[in-house]
């Protein structure tokens, strides 16, 4: 279809007027550009252009306090991973990662299983759950430091009210990183809950009389239906989840610091090789392997996104 | 079974709750209070040296001293967050507007790419953007944060307008169209006004994430106060614990996420879908 200025017009969607012909479709064509352009160029100067730029960074010895670089290869790469620190802080992500997931997604369905019924006061007992994932990570993280601390913070007085042993949650090394999880298990167990609580909103009720009818136990309605059911969101769920924690890195440095061993996130390793050691190639190297990580975890993410939509559309 | 729902319930409101009360009775402490070795539940009432001293002095003490450095904090976190929530809003309406009613080549593609910017990890990009900022010097700047929140949030706007334009019925364009509207007038008239809602519940969430953003602030205003946000400022106290003003710390704290509190019982029946950028529909 050639309307005589050189411009494709697109087909339309739906019947609109086509009277006016030609006019209206450069116009379209015109207005849906300008509409989506800025978006797009916003997005590539902001986010493409410095990936671009830290992968040429990431093959020099750039340094942040002189202007002299030069080409060094793959040198940096090669330092990157013969180095103890790095295997280790992709340890320390790992099983933060991990466990914070885990224990947020079971304690999420839990509180989420108790909320299906409706009660009185429901709503506010929901929208006060819900606040924690809204705070800010900086913020609260230092103010956790007050609840954790050892000696005048509340959560080891009620401990040694109960007799029960008083852990140095912010300065014994291999506590660190559990009261790194416990923080982030406060932040964002509610988000998992409020995901659950709508995979089992839309398991429709006659499939669990139906299974009454057949004399199915509760824990056999509960396997058979409700997990089977409410799986595809709550992979969604972790997956956002994860590749959230994976970026972990204003709890670090409100709690721990971006130096210390036993929560050295990579986020927080990256943090501390570009902005304080100034090492820019070295860092540069860093983010691009970083990014492959996330990457691979997000591609999966999208690719589930977009089977979940084709069935949504396939149901509805 | 329903006792075993009511503690599982009120057991973890009791949990999730603890630390914002916590910090609301920190806030009206003496300091003194705040790091004693026993817990102190019930704030003093009277300053500890001076019992027979006015009522409530002691309380209402952090909120008074305060620093003005907090306020123009707060003030640099409200500027910059209200800009660039204007800006992501704006923008993203109008791309999820395009997505939506035009066919455009590779559409799919183009918004996946918009989504993946959200999972790109700050700091993979940080240090040529600080390098770029550097250039255009755009370090310590207002204007410098809210063009980055703007592009920060654009995701999350296109994603969440996208689905609320989606489900604008067309009918309603086609007869403007029809009656001799143009599309930008059809646009203005019929999309807008309908899409309202939509663009109040994304600026809520394009707010708050500018609001709490704290990477990027700090690595961007490292030689100046001028532009720096007040998570920044909290952050910062890390690590000089016994010298952290706890009282004034808990008073400020409880200013900057209040806000947040009252924006997050607005928006509470459309948190799902903002948490998933609208995929998830109720």
């Amino acid at each position: 279809m050639s309307n005589g200025t050189g411009l494709r017009t697109p087909p339309y969607p739906t019947s609109l007027p086509e009277g006016e012909g030609t006019r209206r479709a450069t116009s379209d064509v015109i207005l849906k550009w300008s509409f989506i352009a800025p978006t797009l160029i916003f997005l590539i100067a902001l986010n493409i252009f410095p990936l671009l730029y830290n992968i040429i960074l990431s093959f020099t010895n750039a340094n942040l306090s002189s202007d002299a670089h030069r080409f060094v290869g793959g040198q940096n790469y090669a330092r990157i991973f013969s180095n103890p620190v790095f295997a280790q802080s992709i340890r320390t992500t790992a099983l933060f990662v991990f466990f914070s997931v885990t224990i947020e997604l079971g304690l999420g369905f839990v509180l989420a299983l108790a909320l299906k019924k409706n009660f009185f006061g429901k709503t506010i007992v929901l929208t006060v759950l819900l606040i924690p994932m809204m705070l800010s990570p900086a913020v609260m993280g230092l103010y956790w430091n007050l609840i954790l601390n050892g000696s005048y913070g509340v959560l080891n007085q009620v401990l040694g009210a109960m007799h029960l042993p008083q852990p140095q949650w912010t300065t014994d090394p291999s506590l660190k990183l559990i009261a790194l999880v416990m923080v982030d298990v406060w932040m964002w167990t509610p988000f998992m809950m409020l995901i659950a609580l709508a995979g089992l909103n839309a398991i429709p009720n006659y499939i669990y009389e139906a299974a009454e009818i057949d004399r199915a136990s509760r824990w056999m309605a509960f396997r058979r239906i409700t997990l089977p059911m409410c799986a595809p969101l709550l992979l969604l769920a972790v997956l956002l989840r994860a590749t959230d924690a994976l970026k972990q890195f204003d709890l670090v440095m409100a709690i721990t610091g971006p130096n210390d061993p036993s929560t050295q996130t990579l986020s927080a390793l990256l943090y501390q090789v570009s902005l304080r050691n100034l090492q820019l190639g070295l860092s540069g190297g860093f983010s691009i392997v970083v990014l492959v990580i996330v990457i691979a975890l997000a591609s999966v993410f999208v690719r589930y996104l977009d089977a979940l939509g084709k069935r949504q559309g396939k149901f509805s | 079974m329903r006792a075993l729902h009511w503690i599982i319930i009120l057991g973890y409101v009791f949990l999730a709750a603890l630390p914002l009360v916590w910090m609301g009775l920190t806030s009206i402490k003496h300091r003194d209070d705040t790091i004693s070795m026993t817990p102190r539940f019930i704030p003093a009432m009277h300053e500890p040296q001076n019992i027979s001293g006015p009522l409530f002095e002691a309380t209402t003490r952090a909120y008074h001293q305060l620093a003005d450095r907090f306020f123009h904090y707060l003030f640099n976190s409200i500027l910059i967050g209200v800009c660039s929530t204007i800006a992501s809003v704006a923008l993203g309406t109008m791309a999820a507007y395009g997505f939506s009613r035009f066919k455009i080549p590779g559409a799919k593609d183009w918004l996946f790419f918009i989504l993946s910017t959200r999972f790109l990890p700050p700091l993979a990009v940080v240090i040529p953007i600080f390098l770029m900022y550097r250039q255009l010097d755009l370090q310590n700047t207002h204007l410098g944060l809210i063009i980055l929140y703007t592009a920060f949030n654009l995701s999350l706007a296109v994603w969440l307008m996208k689905g609320f334009i989606d489900e604008i019925p067309r009918a309603y364009e086609e007869a403007a169209l029809v009656d001799g509207y143009s599309r930008l007038a059809a646009f203005r008239k019929i999309i807008l006004p309908q899409a309202m809602t939509g663009m109040a519940v994304t600026a809520v969430f394009c707010l708050i994430s500018a609001w709490n953003e704290y990477g990027f602030a700090m690595t961007l205003n490292q030689t100046s106060d001028a532009a720096k946000t007040v998570p920044v400022y909290f952050a910062g106290l890390q690590g000089q614990i016994e010298g952290v003003p706890w009282p004034q710390v808990s008073a400020g704290a409880l200013i900057f996420v209040a806000p947040i509190v009252l924006f997050t019982v607005l928006v509470r029946k459309h948190l799902l879908r903002g948490v998933t950028f609208g995929t998830i529909k109720q």
